[in-house]
């Protein structure tokens, strides 16, 4: 025992007392000649805490700062500290310091995810850009050289000049992304090309994610409750959505409610992970979500679990259809008023009378079902039938469970347990919708059933009820950067009485408008006139081989009963789309920019329907880039950006976590890269120096301003009095009269403070000191915020919806002003869509016994973090598939091989991982499985092809509808958008 | 294996008593910290991995690691097959004797190698030509990772199953690789219980590596010393959690005094009896629970429900959590149950963990509160900031 003592421990307590571990046998794994070294060289003394230090110091900084992550993972908004040491940020952590908002349910902290965690390795990663880079090849060349902002400005400068000469402002299109790169130096190329008279591609339409059918039946979709309120819903069905993959730091409200005694759902094709904490899964035909929600429907109807006064006063079920047409009764027919004035049946009177445009108070007790006649001005007698008498007689004749069962292949019974579940939910169902149902071809339909169950059941408008749908809005301040002439509350003060004029004007014409509406007017005119968005439709069907996709008759649903082309000519003729069809018709495209996107891995189908097409005819394509992309190695030119802690900026707003986030300059940007804001003031004077030598700073648009509200065009001093381009004083217009960002950056927290969506005393100073900041309230003029339909209280989550279903009782903006279920627009009756129906998945690609479906993966944002050395690791480091075990068998395939994945229109290469949680083929109308998650960059598959290559992007024929109430375009609304879900494929072995 | 095998002599029946007399010093403390993760809250997401990540294994030699790894079970996890390399003991006569079992040393790439990617070849050549690709270090392709196997799971359709276990060091009452190490570099500290290895006194002999059945550590090639989870200690120290668990958004994690009656993890532990250690027969006590998973009920051939086994085949979740995995499972839904009939219970309150600090027991400080300077100026670099591909275009 002399061999060794370790005093300081002796008199320390033992594990426990009775256990003697066998030191023989101990000593026996050691193995051989290990006895001796085990004591012999041990020292006397040992002080075993000595090198703890080690460790100790390498938990040090010199500098702590806030920073979030400047990208649409949705909804994001997690506030971390950034810890920089020696320059060099070294790590972050979640700053968890969202207060209690409402202390009966959980707070927000800590969040964050594991992609937020390794920022700090991104910004460091080998794909991060440095340096201002032209690609001195042809495109795709590999060829590339370093070049100084001078020589590379001026040389874009040159283009767009050239463009602008040859073909006209309309022909620079602007495509900006969901990894926007920061709020405020988000709108900067916004303004840019606002400024130029260019084309701004609307992104959600890009992006698929609009929801069609939350917006079909309210006339929007951005409307949510905040994720707290998650907690407090009864009953959670997670349905077109994984939010164990991609509501990382929201999950944990689910799993909570789950504790405070919610039922949580999971339906899906596939046991996805979402499904693991459920108490139930129901497996369901990829597609067929409809046919299940209607027959649960179906239930609800039967077994009388409707809330009557809810679906009355709330929803188009009172109001009446004529029999003969399949159209709404309306005011003109009978006694020359509006055309959208629709009725309702007087039970008690026995007589149609007026649905209130101005409010959702019943003028009667309206008779839900029932045929009626009623006598029309030119005294013709018609018969009419409440929208809730046709709704459910369909349901009846073709969506019981039994006969929906053969559709979804879900069993009669679950249908009918899960009817009853929603009803005993008692008004507190949440939809956990993502943005998958928006991505397949009838997923309007399936939304539209979705909110439908909601509506039945009374579940909106109510803590922890609803649905959720995408909504960016709230800071304001920072989007009228977009438009305004300069910074400061002066340029507000000059832009606010010519926002007031377009709103009287808009009100004047129909002073039944809510603020909601007007607000979402007066959207349309400053998209259309200041903003230039459109849907990128036109652009693809005029100058891509999209054109060669949508016109493929056997990709479409066979209830199209017309050519695509007939449809889109019918559109374009009877000027539905007019001022949104952007370049003109005969305005060949110029220059491509991009920001904060990717869209050669973005794109459906990119590598056949643009990069052969489109991207040819581009004279210039540049980009703003923090890394190496797919798409940066297709373009001419790449700005390289700050990252996301190497500029102050805020994360894009959200309802869905309240709280407008800061990122901080922590240290400074890497190598030669520049915030874009800073970039794009350099950018707008090179411009106007290239544009002054030339002689040539005057443009005529094609498209001509809305004569009525040519007004909003006069304090941009790049218009002339005709409206014309101006580019003499571009400079000046793109920095809006500012030296540094910094004064952007105040601008927009003070005029959000104006405009009341920020508390007052919102300021850099502020938000530096505190991080985060609630929203205060929404605004008039922010038609998006508007859409929430509520006042922000302090104490509780945002329950949105509440002005209409609460004691204001405001209608909903949609054609006739109520929750709309029935759709009399010509193409939807053609359709047989007035009412939501089930209509099967086309066989978008070809007739295979395999669906790809995807979703957004766990492992990147979207394809940023993607090349994240580390986060590689977490999975396989290259892009996988996951298959069903019977599919794979099948084809001679096992786990890990590479499989061949094709189908008509193109093919791709890809790993496989086999999984028993795929739906296996089953023959007939069961097709397989086969999943692989978005985002990998093209550059990691075999030739670059991802797996988008084999998506055609077709669009639904119903998107081209403009002329229809609500059905008509806005920013991020009605968006018609290239479907990329439930692909026809097969597979093989490579 | 035995001691039977062989007979000793006098002079190595000495040292083997005073290696017993110093193992059991070793293993000595004054309080230990543990934890506690229910798994019905795990998303699967690694943040905990990363937040590990960037605090401990970012520098040279310890890229590779992963000292917090969340695997999708069943699977082969990490290393991969762990569970059938051995180490650990066999528990006998009722824990008086601990038989060592002798275990396999795990290799590099069944932890999952530090890949290279071959940037500077996609870039600057033709579109197309070359593809983003992962090698080992030997330049070899990888064909295993610290998540492999990620969401593949077993079963069969619609019955497939699959849940999420984060892991990392269980900082063990009996720790193998404290008994296994034959330079006495690993200890328990005192004022945490905290299993580490002392980084001056580890020569690298690496029999830890083969003595823990939990296979959690690794070895730094480039400092020739066996590394592992700390438990932050640095952290602890100053009153913070634990990075994986403060980090952790899923809010899975409690962190606590394990032998406090008032901490939250001793009512997860000894009173409710929801968490276990993961495979006790290893016999090392860890003190690290687990809440082990519910899962949706199974669904018979004809679609209805089928109630009559669980989803999740008992025997796999015996298999880990051992025969007491029942009564978690049953207190677990009984109290579920109860919520959801409108009563209330103390075990779902402290699940749900309303006011998320109060998770970590005395460990709720804001890290970024503290003044941290490092010792040395200019000092720090990343390794890859200098080796940035557009340099050299």
């Amino acid at each position: 025992m002399t061999e060794f003592r370790i005093s300081r421990r002796t008199f320390l307590k033992g594990a426990g007392a009775a256990v003697s571990i066998l030191s023989l046998s101990s000593l026996g794994f050691l193995g051989g000649n290990t006895l001796a070294n085990a004591a012999e060289k041990l020292i006397n003394e040992w002080d075993y805490a000595g090198w703890e230090d080690l460790h100790r110091k390498e938990w040090t900084w010199d500098k702590v700062s806030w920073g979030t992550h400047l990208v649409d993972c949705y909804p994001g908004n997690c506030l971390w500290r950034v810890y920089t040491k020696d320059g060099i940020v070294f790590r972050e952590e979640q700053a968890a310091v969202y207060p209690v908002i409402d202390p009966s349910g959980p707070d927000f902290n800590p969040r964050g995810c594991q992609k937020g965690a390794s920022y700090s390795l991104q910004m460091y990663n080998p794909d991060r850009l440095k340096y201002p880079m032209k690609q001195v090849g042809e495109r795709g060349s590999g060829k590339w050289q370093r070049i100084s902002w001078d020589q590379c400005l001026t040389e874009i400068a040159e283009k767009i000049i050239d463009g602008l000469v040859d073909q006209g402002p309309e022909s620079l299109i602007f495509e900006a992304g969901p990894g926007n790169g920061g709020y405020i130096h988000m709108m900067a190329p916004h303004r840019l090309f606002a400024g130029l008279g260019g084309t701004n591609i609307d992104l959600d339409s890009t992006i698929g994610d609009f929801n069609r059918g939350i917006y079909e039946t309210f006339g929007k979709f951005q409307f949510m409750d905040s994720v707290d309120g998650w907690y407090f819903g009864k009953l959670h069905l997670i349905w077109h959505m994984n939010p164990v993959y991609t509501r990382i730091p929201c999950y944990h409200f689910i799993s909570e409610a789950r504790y405070n005694g919610a039922e949580v759902i999971s339906i899906a094709p596939d046991y996805n992970p979402s499904c693991m904490h459920a108490d139930e899964y129901i497996p369901v035909e990829m597609g067929s979500d409809a046919a299940l929600g209607n027959a649960v429907c179906q239930v609800l109807i039967e077994k009388g679990w409707v809330n009557y006064p809810f679906v009355k006063e709330q929803t188009d079920f009172p109001l009446l259809v004529r029999t003969d047409t399949h159209r709404f009764l309306n005011a003109e027919e009978m006694e020359g008023g509006r055309k959208d004035q629709f009725y309702m049946w007087d039970a008690a009177g026995k007589k149609a009378v007026k649905a209130p445009l101005d409010t959702l108070k019943l003028p009667c007790d309206p008779a839900l079902e029932g045929r009626f006649k009623v006598t029309l001005k030119d005294g013709n007698s018609v018969e009419v039938q409440p929208v809730f008498d046709q709704l459910k007689t369909m349901l009846n004749n073709e969506y019981t469970p039994d006969k929906a069962s053969k559709i979804c292949k879900t069993h009669p019974d679950t249908i009918r347990r899960l009817a009853e579940k929603c009803h005993k939910a008692r008004g507190h169902i949440q939809i956990m919708v993502g943005w998958n149902s928006s991505k397949y071809y009838h997923g309007d339909l399936i939304e539209r059933t979705m909110c439908l169950i909601l509506a039945l059941t009374g579940s909106l408008g109510n803590k922890g009820s609803g649905i959720r749908g995408w909504a960016e809005s709230l800071f304001e301040g920072a989007l009228a950067q977009i438009f305004k002439g300069h910074e400061g509350l002066g340029g507000l003060a000059q832009e606010l009485p010519t926002l007031k004029r377009a709103l009287n004007l808009i009100r004047r014409e129909d002073p039944t408008m809510t603020d909601e509406m007007s607000a979402i007017k007066l959207e349309e005119v400053y998209d259309r006139m200041m903003v230039n968005m459109t849907v990128p439709a036109f652009l693809y069907y005029e100058h891509s081989d999209y054109k060669k996709s949508w016109d493929n008759k056997a990709w479409h649903c066979p209830t199209m009963k017309r050519q695509f082309s007939e449809y889109y000519n019918e559109a374009v003729s009877k000027g539905w789309w007019e001022g949104f069809i952007r370049p003109a018709i005969g305005q060949t495209p110029t220059v491509y920019c991009w920001m904060g996107t990717n869209p050669a891995r973005k794109n459906r189908g990119w590598n056949k329907n643009i990069l052969t097409s489109l991207w040819k005819k581009y004279k210039l394509i540049f980009g703003f880039e923090t890394r190496w992309s797919t798409t940066v190695l297709y373009g001419d030119y790449v700005l390289p950006c700050a990252g996301f802690y190497e500029k102050l900026d805020t994360r894009f707003p959200t309802p869905h976590v309240p709280w407008l986030t800061i990122t901080e300059d922590a240290v400074k940007p890497i190598g030669e890269s520049k915030m874009e804001w800073e970039i794009c003031a350099m950018l707008g004077k090179k411009i106007e120096e290239v544009a002054k030598k030339r002689g040539q700073t005057r443009f005529t648009p094609k498209i001509k301003p809305m004569e009525k509200f040519r007004f909003a065009q006069e304090h941009m001093v790049c218009r002339t009095e005709n409206n014309d381009i101006d580019l003499s004083k571009f400079g000046q217009w793109q920095c809006m009269g500012a030296n540094d960002f910094n004064t952007i950056f105040e601008d927009a927290l003070n005029t959000s403070v104006f405009l009341g969506n920020l508390p007052a005393g919102t300021n850099m100073a502020k938000l530096r000191e505190v991080g985060i900041v609630r929203f205060a309230n929404v605004s008039p003029f922010d038609g998006v915020s508007m859409n929430l339909a509520t006042d922000i209280k302090p104490d509780e989550p945002i329950v949105p919806l509440t002005w209409h279903t609460g004691e204001k009782k405001l209608p909903y903006p949609t054609y006739h002003r109520r929750m709309q279920f029935y759709i009399d627009h010509d193409w939807f009756l053609e359709a047989q869509e007035q009412l939501p129906v089930h209509k099967d998945n086309p066989k978008m690609g070809g007739d295979y016994p395999l669906r790809m479906t995807s979703g957004h993966q766990r492992w990147s944002v979207h394809s940023i973090w993607i090349g994240n050395q580390q986060l590689l690791r977490t999975h396989q480091g290259r892009p996988f598939m996951f298959m069903s075990p019977l599919d794979a068998e099948q084809r001679g395939i096992k786990d890990g091989d590479l499989v061949r994945v094709f189908n008509d229109f193109d093919d791709f290469k890809v790993h496989v991982k086999i999984t028993p949680a795929a739906r296996p083929n089953k023959g007939g109308t069961m097709p397989g499985q086969v999943i692989i998650y978005h985002a990998w960059e093209p550059y990691m598959f075999e030739g670059w092809k991802s797996y988008d290559t084999a998506i055609p992007g077709m669009i639904k024929w119903l998107d081209l509808v403009n002329n229809y109430g609500h059905l008509h375009y806005w920013r991020w609304n009605w968006c018609a958008q290239p479907i990329d879900r439930a692909v026809s494929v097969q597979v093989e072995k490579a | 294996m035995t001691g039977e095998d062989k007979k000793l002599t006098q002079r190595e029946e000495e040292l083997a008593k005073s290696f017993e007399a110093a193992k059991d010093n070793l293993r000595k403390f004054d309080k230990q910290v543990g934890m506690v993760m229910d798994l019905n809250k795990c998303v699967g997401c690694q943040l905990c991995s990363m937040a590990c990540k960037t605090l401990w294994t970012s520098v040279e030699g310890r890229e590779y690691m992963w000292w917090n790894k969340v695997n999708t079970l069943p699977g082969k996890g990490s290393p991969k097959d762990w569970e059938k390399m051995g180490g650990g003991y066999k528990v006998k006569f009722e824990g008086k004797v601990m038989e060592p079992i002798l275990g396999k040393h795990p290799t590099r790439k069944e932890f999952g190698d530090m890949w290279k990617f071959n940037w500077n070849e996609v870039i600057t050549n033709k579109a197309g030509q070359v593809h983003l690709q992962a090698k080992n270090p030997d330049g070899t392709n990888p064909d295993w990772g610290m998540n492999w196997d990620e969401d593949q799971g077993a079963g069969q359709y619609p019955n497939s199953f699959y849940f999420y276990l984060p892991r990392i060091c269980n900082h063990c009452a009996y720790p193998a690789c404290l008994d296994a190490c034959p330079r006495n570099a690993i200890y328990k500290r005192t004022s945490d219980g905290a299993v580490v290895i002392d980084q001056e006194r580890c020569k690298g002999y690496r029999f830890c590596l083969e003595a823990c059945p939990y296979k959690v550590i690794y070895f730094n090639f480039v400092k020739n010393v066996s590394m592992k989870c700390i438990f932050c200690y640095p952290r602890l120290e100053q009153k913070v959690p634990n990075a994986c668990a403060r980090q952790c958004t899923g809010r899975v994690r409690w962190v606590g005094l394990s032998d406090d009656p008032k901490s939250l993890i001793y009512k997860l532990v000894k009173v409710w009896k929801v968490a276990l250690p993961l495979h006790a027969e290893y016999g090392t006590q860890p003190n690290v629970f687990y809440i082990p998973p519910l899962a949706p009920p199974r669904l018979a051939e004809d679609g209805k429900l089928d109630h009559s086994k669980p989803r999740i085949p008992r025997e796999y979740l015996r298999f880990l959590f051992g025969p007491e995995v029942d009564a978690a499972l049953t207190v677990m839904q009984t109290e579920l149950d109860k919520v959801r009939n409108g009563g209330k219970s103390e075990l779902m309150d402290i699940l749900i963990a309303r006011e998320w600090k109060h998770m970590f027991g005395p460990f709720d400080k804001d890290p970024a509160t503290l003044e941290r300077k490092p010792g040395q100026p200019g000092s720090y670099s990343r390794p890859d900031m200098t080796s940035l591909m557009d340099q050299k275009i």
